[in-house]
């Protein structure tokens, strides 16, 4: 692995300038109209500001998107024969990965700073500026899965199947880890269901980088698991795939 | 400079079901030669650079690059390739795509100078997607030598070029082995191939069946090729008696092969000057004649089998 690869990796993909204002206003429509609505009310489940809850929801949900939208990337990439030529460099299957998921993280941050932005500066969310720092932080660790499962869709889909498997599976994670709305308006099953998705757990962890309840091992174990067996699912899949598009 | 050979393919196999690509491939290639991988489509030459490249693994036998696993002469920067379905991202310039690659590896050359090699420095801030065909190539090769390989494999590097950017194209790969580089290319151009490399290997049906120098090869087809228009045969006689006609021409003097296409018949023969007697003997109204020498494309039909005769030579 080394860092001018990555620096030429990152800046090529942030070019990417449409999928990148996509990523960004959605959460940021959604949060203005919701956050004005529910303003200064107060969430007591999560012990915070409901404004504060939004937000930290939006940016999860504009940091998910971030990071899953890669897989249009690689498909894109896979379907031209880029991961060939890939193949017949140095570049391993665990180095092709982190430049990837590095790649999902920078997106996914700069999402996050922008409704963390959006909501002090325009509808004045109470917060701390540690409490900011570590939500986001919460939220930023929280998105390392879903760069994974946005190669590991990337890596299988053929070009033609990615959107739908894209929307299945953004919508999925989006209802089910209370990113849309609220757990307790859904079934008692979902929020059974949720315990186990890294995007509940994303939200929870956000939250708790702003100060609310819980403590930080159940979702270290819960992401930690997704994220080994997702990665090791990738780096065997690169090693083998030598298909010719 | 090494005592290894750059390739060394033993027993290599590879079944896809039920379907053998690769049959039993036994190759070695010294380092510093320029071979021509040639055979028809199917044959088996992509895949096998596949499995050579370690990009494939083998159902059977094993493959080595300067004597060591395939992959661990990729990372060393060993072995350059332009591979078929392997191509540039469509939204970056030609110079970030060399730059990419250029990243990636330990001891690359300068991305100038790859690029100069390939002869794309004039197109070097175009995107991918705005390339001709040719360009596009130019542009792979400079990828393929930026990590400044003693090793090179092209899979069908000419295809999609015009003449001229063919032209170019060899001059450039010229360059490259006269620095004492190994060249394997797969092809369909059997003139590039005769021209361009020491040794000529040829694949069909997933085997090599030939392996030799260009004159090697060439001489699995003796002889010359005699071919003419025959105005008897072709308007006062139906085919019937045309095809009595035709046997007759076996028996011309030192005739192995006959062939007709269309109102035209070509006559493979050991001694076209006995040949070429007789026929005026026999058949005085033969027009628009013509000798030459036989050269790849028929040596390779004959090796390959793929040839579309209507008549099985004589003395064959």
């Amino acid at each position: 692995m080394n860092i001018r690869y990555l620096g030429l990796e990152l800046a090529r993909q942030l070019r990417n300038a449409r999928a990148i204002v996509f990523v960004f206003a959605v959460p940021i429509v959604m949060l203005l109209i919701f956050g004005s609505v529910y303003g200064a009310q107060f969430d007591k489940a999560a012990h915070l500001q409901w404004l504060v809850v939004t937000t930290i929801q939006m940016g999860g949900y504009g940091a998910m998107m971030a990071a899953l939208s890669q897989a249009f990337t690689i498909v894109n990439e896979r379907s031209v024969g880029w991961n060939r030529q890939l193949r017949i460099t140095p570049l391993s299957g665990s180095g092709y990965m982190v430049t990837k998921v590095a790649g999902a993280l920078a997106v996914g941050l700069a999402s996050i700073i922008v409704v963390i932005l959006v909501s002090v500066i325009f509808l004045h969310a109470h917060l701390s500026l540690g409490g900011w720092v570590l939500a986001a932080l919460g939220l930023w660790i929280g998105i390392i899965p879903f760069g994974l499962i946005a190669i590991l869709i990337g890596q299988f889909a053929k070009p033609s199947f990615a959107q739908p498997l894209f929307m299945v599976t953004f919508l999925g994670l989006a209802i089910l880890g209370g990113l849309w709305v609220p757990l307790d308006i859904l079934p008692g099953w979902v929020s059974n269901v949720a315990q186990v998705v890294p995007s509940y757990w994303l939200n929870k962890l956000g939250q708790m980088g702003a100060g609310g309840p819980g403590t930080v091992g159940t979702p270290a174990l819960v992401l930690g698991a997704w994220t080994i067996v997702l990665a090791a699912l990738i780096t065997w899949r690169y090693r083998r795939d030598s298909a010719r598009a | 400079m090494d005592t290894q050979p750059a390739i060394r393919l033993s027993g290599l196999t590879k079944k896809f079901g039920t379907l053998t690509a690769v049959n039993d491939v036994d190759l070695t290639i010294q380092p510093g030669e320029v071979v021509a991988l040639l055979g028809p489509n199917g044959a088996g030459k992509s895949t096998t650079i596949d499995l050579l490249l370690g990009l494939a693994r083998p159902t059977d036998g094993a493959a080595s690059l300067f004597g060591e696993d395939p992959r661990r002469a990729i990372v060393t920067g060993r072995v350059g390739a332009m591979l078929q379905g392997g191509a540039l991202l469509p939204t970056t310039t030609v110079r970030e795509s060399v730059a990419l690659i250029h990243a990636l590896h330990t001891h690359p050359l300068s991305i100038d100078e790859a690029m100069e090699r390939a002869g794309v420095t004039d197109i070097a801030k175009q995107k991918v997607a705005s390339l001709s065909g040719g360009q596009m190539q130019r542009a792979r090769f400079a990828v393929a030598v930026v990590s400044n390989p003693d090793l090179l494999i092209l899979d069908e590097p000419t295809a999609a070029m015009d003449v001229s950017a063919r032209h170019s194209f060899w001059e450039s790969m010229r360059e490259f082995t006269a620095l004492g580089k190994t060249v394997v290319f797969a092809t369909h151009y059997l003139d590039e191939a005769d021209t361009f490399a020491d040794r000529i290997v040829i694949m069909d049906a997933g085997r090599i069946i030939a392996d030799g120098t260009p004159s090697e090869v060439k001489s699995v087809v003796s002889g010359r090729t005699l071919s003419f228009t025959l105005p008897s045969m072709s308007s006062a006689n139906g085919p019937r008696s045309g095809t009595a006609n035709v046997e007759g021409l076996q028996h011309l003097i030192a005739v192995t092969h006959v062939e007709r296409k269309g109102a035209r018949l070509s006559l493979t023969t050991e001694d076209s000057d006995a040949t070429l007697r007789a026929l005026l003997s026999d058949y005085p109204d033969a027009a628009d004649i013509e000798i030459v020498s036989r050269n790849m494309d028929d040596a390779f039909m004959a090796l390959t089998g793929s040839e579309g005769t209507e008549f099985e030579g004589a003395s064959k």
